[in-house]
């Protein structure tokens, strides 16, 4: 351990006025890892990177940084840096002394200080901008600086709080690319705060699913989408939404709406499911949609909805019932009120436990 | 029916400016009336002979390069000390967490509400006690902190967005270097105008300083000009209209220098 953790939370918990914000988490983070912390608005996410940075106290647990409790050291040692989602740049000065001050600040050696900017100036693309004030910068360039003025520090943690998110859709996909491309030059340990699951994704080796305060899933995106652990991570991760469907198990027998599903019972009893009402889950693109029913089983459907992204559809099926499931495809055939028959892809279909919603198969 | 309310308003204004600025074009012109033109035609605009004898008369009867370094240098010490209190305060206020603060801030504000003419005679005494009757600092000293500049400045830091601190403070940059590099840069046009408020304030100060200033020769303009409408000195009009006009000439470039600043700070504040 020790070196190898560039910073622990240890059941880490945070009230405010009485309630839990975060309740006893437990997180460990790699040395020159890229992790990224997932959520919807409120989880609590924002506030455990604020408590990674010092700017808020843990009511209870302990945060370590490189094996020494974070509490008891002093900033400069804590040795993290900070992005911000308004950048906090400094009005007064220009990109280059915003880049500068800290360091000036803690005395670097006047030509070390020069030595690191300019490299940093001409990796961001800023050296045309250095002598203006941020006021004078669009959002990307005032990113950019702010990822900047992290770097300069050389700090071992570098976290980031939704630091994309005040950006044009147009300029998100560049600077998104531009901090894995900073990650893969400079292999500093990330900690990175999104509410968008699509930068999530691209960007984190692992990702932490955080929802009422309490870590959901902490995996790669690829376990994250494939295999999540329970139904929010399921529904939280996958846009459409992964279809839920409430279905019974009985007798190598699965029922939805008391209606047989066609499925291969040998692949079910792998499953070891347990007899009664569980969830199926199964992702838009795991949904064959037919005009013509080759299998008695196959769901009868009404399309009720289709929206045409370009590159693929997404159509709306009435199953009965006022039941709803959404597919995409990609062939483009089918238009509203047409009457469809529905397979759903055995093998990516997930089961959640009734009561505990938690992935069977996990 | 919108335009016309408009120039509604306008008319309304113009007649407001009017009012506000007859008193001061009377003062001018009489400035340059002789007694008995003053006495006779005091409501003529443009005076019948016209002259700067009233002015000449001043400047041999008074010592006016000293008044006006009295006012001045008072004004001075007091806007200076209420802009470095009041930031201090503010600056605390802000961003500190300390046992109490909600209570001391209502102490502090409320003392917004307390009349001058209360605390005056106290004040007297501690400033008699301490020796500085008839001095310069104890005519300031009592004035050096002001509830309504910790208020000003409070709001204008309101403005400043609270990550840049947090960012400031994760990069271990100490309390009193964020203040003297970043706060202090940020807020100086509110400084620039609080501060001119203060100092024009403080300029046209008279109760306080009558009471503590005896001596003639640490009298400041106020002062001056009172034994000019005061039984004792006479009822020369015209040579106190020329002290006023020379009083309000150090303010106005004030205000002309930097009212850029204050009309700004005024309708950002809220004062308005």
């Amino acid at each position: 351990m020790g070196s190898e953790i560039a910073l622990e939370l240890k059941k880490v918990t945070k009230k405010f006025k009485g309630t839990n914000v975060i309740s006893e988490m437990d997180l460990k983070i790699k040395n020159g890892e890229f992790l990224v912390l997932l959520g919807p608005s409120g989880c609590g996410k924002s506030t455990t990177l604020r408590m990674m940075a010092g700017l808020e106290k843990p009511s209870d647990g302990q945060i370590m940084i490189a094996g020494k409790d974070s509490q008891k050291i002093s900033s400069v040692e804590r040795n993290i840096a900070m992005v911000f989602q308004d950048y906090a740049l400094y009005p007064n000065m220009t990109v280059y002394q915003n880049l500068e001050y800290a360091l000036k600040i803690h005395k670097v050696e006047k030509e070390e200080r020069k030595r690191r900017l300019e490299k940093i100036l001409e990796t961001l693309n800023l050296a045309a901008y250095r002598d203006r004030l941020p006021g004078q910068l669009s959002g990307g360039q005032k990113q950019r600086v702010a990822l900047g003025r992290g770097m300069a520090k050389k700090s071992s943690i570098f976290l980031l709080d939704e630091p994309l998110s005040n950006i044009d859709v147009q300029l998100r996909e560049k600077a998104r690319d531009e901090i894995q491309n900073l990650h893969e030059k400079n292999q500093q340990t990330i900690v990175y705060v999104t509410h968008d699951q699509l930068e999530a994704m691209a960007l984190g080796d692992r990702i932490a699913i955080i929802n009422e305060g309490k870590i959901q899933m902490i995996d790669t995106p690829d376990n994250i989408y494939n295999h999540p652990a329970n139904l929010f991570v399921a529904q939280f991760v996958g846009t459409p939404q992964m279809n839920i469907l409430e279905v019974n198990y009985q007798k190598e027998m699965l029922t939805l709406n008391e209606r047989p599903l066609f499925f291969n019972t040998e692949h079910l009893k792998n499953m070891e499911l347990s007899e009664g009402n569980l969830y199926l889950g199964i992702r838009p693109e795991h949904i064959i949609v037919k005009r013509k029913q080759e299998i008695s089983l196959e769901l009868p459907a009404r399309v009720d909805q289709v929206i045409d992204y370009g590159r693929y559809q997404q159509l709306t099926l009435n199953i009965g019932k006022r039941q709803t499931i959404k597919a995409i495809i990609t062939n483009n055939e089918f238009k509203n009120d047409d009457l469809v028959y529905v397979l759903l892809s055995e093998k990516r279909a997930l089961f959640f436990d009734h009561a505990s919603k938690k992935n069977v198969d996990a | 029916m919108n335009k016309f309310r408009e120039g509604g308003w306008h008319i309304l204004l113009l007649l407001i400016c009017l009012v506000l600025l007859l008193p001061v074009v009377f003062m001018i012109s009489n400035s340059f009336k002789t007694l008995q033109d003053s006495y006779h035609s005091m409501l003529q605009i443009i005076p019948l002979h016209p002259t700067f004898s009233n002015y000449t008369t001043l400047g041999r009867q008074i010592d006016l390069l000293r008044l006006i370094w009295n006012t001045f240098f008072m004004a001075a010490i007091v806007t200076l000390g209420k802009l470095i209190t009041g930031l201090f305060a503010a600056y605390a206020f802000k961003y500190f967490s300390f046992k109490g603060k909600k209570w001391i801030y209502l102490i502090f504000v409320s003392t917004i509400f307390v009349p001058f003419t209360v605390i005056m005679i106290p004040n007297y005494l501690v400033i008699s006690k301490i020796n500085l009757l008839n001095t310069a600092p104890g005519v300031a000293l009592p004035q050096m902190c002001d509830a309504t500049g910790i208020m000003l400045f409070l709001k204008a830091m309101d403005k400043i967005p609270k990550s840049l601190i947090e960012s400031l403070k994760i990069d271990g940059i100490s309390s009193h270097m964020i203040l003297k590099d970043i706060i202090i840069p940020i807020l100086r046009p509110s400084i620039i105008s609080i501060g001119a408020i203060f100092f024009i304030n403080s300029w046209n100060e008279y109760v306080w300083p009558t009471l503590i200033l005896k001596d003639k020769s640490s009298f400041t303009l106020p002062l001056a000009l009172q034994n000019y409408i005061s039984s004792e000195g006479g009822t020369n009009f015209p040579l106190a209209m020329a002290l006023s006009t020379i009083m309000i000439i150090v303010p106005l470039f004030i205000y002309l220098i930097f009212q850029r600043y204050i009309l700004n700070s005024i309708s950002n504040s809220g004062l308005k």
